[in-house]
């Protein structure tokens, strides 16, 4: 049990760690860009934003964004790869391991990947804001980083199960995911919000995360409900995502 | 345990359906251990679809299928960790390198490195593919993937191999070895292939059945198939020229059983004996080089049988 899932992480880990270089420097292009133009270039333009200025405001959302839509992006595509382009899925099925074990093994591999590339992102962007953020602090937004990957990984591996056609899945990034990223008050306060919006905003389990992780890395503050909205969101992405594999390989 | 059985391979009454589409109707035989079976059939026959629900990828519609005494169904798990499989397409993981692609299976099956390590340089040294086992296998030609694709199968050594046109895109030395080394395996090991190639069906199988739209149509050995041909008449027609003229023009004849092009002879198969003259009387006899008659060979059969003939 669990063999095959181990097995294809292992493999996925083997190929990421050769392309280290690549994918570090992919990743660390997007946030640093934003970090210096809007938080560093825009600094004297944009007020303080919740009591702190905006280049350390925009800080955790650049993190949590980078690490879930890495985790979005590597499940959806490897999944979708392995299973239509090289059809290794077939191969792996044919194995004495279950499609449980393959589900598995994505969607820990997609979490990983979203998980230290966030990690990547997180220490360049700290080191460029001179290590404003107290340890303890840091452990909190950990763990809100550590569902948000887990959601999105098993969406990744949801639509990457899914959709076929590839200009579909990315057709799924620009319309669902990006939205839903932006929406949730990633690179502005959610207080911007109209009164008569923000309840809908904040019924996207995007708004959890980005919202929440940011409180928690810039005052410590666990918000219960939050971390419950993810915790459920996670269990129900991670169900759909082994449901309908299994549904798919099993014709 | 290993439950002793007769027959590895047992399919009862199996039944594909895609939609509308019966892609194998009602399909039962069995392959008793040790003996190379071949399924023979042109495109469409439904080979692929057969050797997915064996090798447990697919879900058969109806009826129910054993390999090595187990259900590929309900005991799915124990099917896989008997066999080796060599699907159609060539299905190798191009973010590793040949070796990593064989090592990786080898961990699937649970082997531990002091195994699998020297199996590994064993079938790649059989497989020509020691000097490039650090590539990875996009930069391969087909024929080398192929080569591939056939030592993972046999990287855990399995008692009971699947292979779906093992032998497509590669040359003929390549195809000769491999073609030993399953005879090798011969008595040792049960064999399912599916193929094209005559030759290879000849040369290889102890049995063999033929399909067409999901079902078999004959089985039995090479020589019992040929002989089932053997009521017709096979003639080699060589011309000068115009041979494609001359093929619509007998294909048309309502005594020509089948009519074909072949390495610029026609190949015909009469209906009854005593046809040939009437044939000849087509042809312009300064266009006649030479007629032989032949010994009917598995294509004949095959093209007899299905009024197809196989890819090659
Ligand atoms: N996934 C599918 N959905 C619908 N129809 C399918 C599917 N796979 C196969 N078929 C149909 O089932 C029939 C049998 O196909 P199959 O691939 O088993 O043939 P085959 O004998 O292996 O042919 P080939 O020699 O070309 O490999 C064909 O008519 C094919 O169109
Ligand atoms: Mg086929």
């Amino acid at each position: 049990m669990m063999r095959g899932a181990i097995c294809i992480w292992q493999r996925d880990m083997l190929v990421l760690r050769r392309n280290l270089f690549a994918e570090a420097t992919t990743v660390l292009a997007f946030p640093l860009t934003f970090f210096l133009t809007f938080g560093l270039g825009l600094k004297g333009y944009i007020q303080e934003v919740e009591g702190v200025s905006y280049a350390i405001f925009v800080v955790p959302g650049l993190i949590s964004m980078t690490a879930v839509l890495a985790a979005f992006d590597d499940s959806a595509w490897g999944m979708w790869f392995h299973r239509i382009v090289q059809k290794t899925i077939e191969e792996y099925r044919v194995n004495p391991i279950t499609v449980f074990d393959i589900i598995i093994g994505k969607i820990i591999s997609g979490f990983t990947s979203g998980f230290l590339k966030g990690l990547v992102v997180g220490l360049a962007l700290l080191f460029l804001t001179g290590f404003q953020f107290k340890l303890l602090f840091l452990l909190s937004y950990l763990l809100y980083i550590f569902l948000g990957c887990i959601i999105f990984s098993c969406l990744g591996s949801l639509c990457g199960t899914l959709i076929d056609k590839p200009e579909n899945l990315g057709r799924i990034e620009a319309v669902v995911v990006m939205p839903i990223i932006f929406l949730a008050g990633l690179f502005f306060p959610l207080s911007a919000y109209p009164d008569s919006i923000l309840p809908y905003i904040k019924s996207i389990p995007t708004t959890a995360l980005f919202d929440g992780s940011r409180i928690a890395l810039l005052s410590g503050k666990m918000d219960v409900f939050y971390l419950l909205q993810l915790s459920i969101s996670a269990v129900i992405s991670f169900f759909l995502a082994v449901r309908m594999f299994e549904k798919k390989m099993h014709g | 345990m290993i439950v002793p059985v007769e027959n590895e391979i047992e399919l009862k009454n199996v039944t594909k359906a895609y939609g509308s589409l019966m892609a194998v109707k009602d399909v039962s035989f069995t392959v008793p251990r040790g003996m190379v079976f071949g399924l023979l059939g042109p495109n469409g026959a439904g080979k692929t679809t057969l050797v997915n629900m064996l090798t447990t990828l697919l879900k058969p519609t109806s009826g129910s299928a054993f390999v090595g005494g187990h259900d590929v169904v309900r005991a799915a798990a124990r099917v896989r960790s008997l066999i080796g499989v060599v699907l159609q397409e060539n299905n190798l993981d191009r973010y590793l390198t040949a070796r990593e692609n064989l090592i990786f299976h080898a961990k699937m099956h649970g082997m531990p490195p002091s195994t699998y390590h020297p199996r590994i340089d064993d079938l790649l040294s059989l497989m020509g593919l020691t000097e490039r086992q650090k590539d990875f296998p996009n930069k391969f030609s087909v024929g080398m993937q192929r080569r591939l694709v056939v030592a993972r199968a046999l990287v855990h050594d399995p008692r009971i191999l699947f292979l779906d046109e093992p032998t497509t895109g590669l040359d003929p030395q390549a195809k000769r070895m491999i073609w030993d080394y399953f005879l090798s395996l011969k008595g040792k090991r049960t064999i399912f292939l599916t193929t094209h190639n005559m030759e290879e069906a000849d040369f290889l199988c102890d049995q063999i059945t033929i399909i067409d739209h999901g079902s078999p149509v004959a089985s039995g050995t090479a020589s019992q198939l040929k002989e089932m041909a053997e009521s017709s008449w096979f003639y080699e027609i060589e011309v000068d020229g115009r041979s494609d003229e001359y093929l619509r023009a007998f294909q048309r004849l309502p005594f020509i059983e089948s009519a074909s092009l072949e390495d610029g002879m026609i190949r015909v198969c009469l209906k009854k004996e005593g046809s040939l003259g009437s044939l000849v009387e087509q042809i312009d006899l300064r266009d006649l080089r030479r007629i032989n008659s032949r010994k009917p060979s598995l294509e004949d059969v095959f093209l007899k049988l299905t009024g197809r003939r196989l890819r090659q």
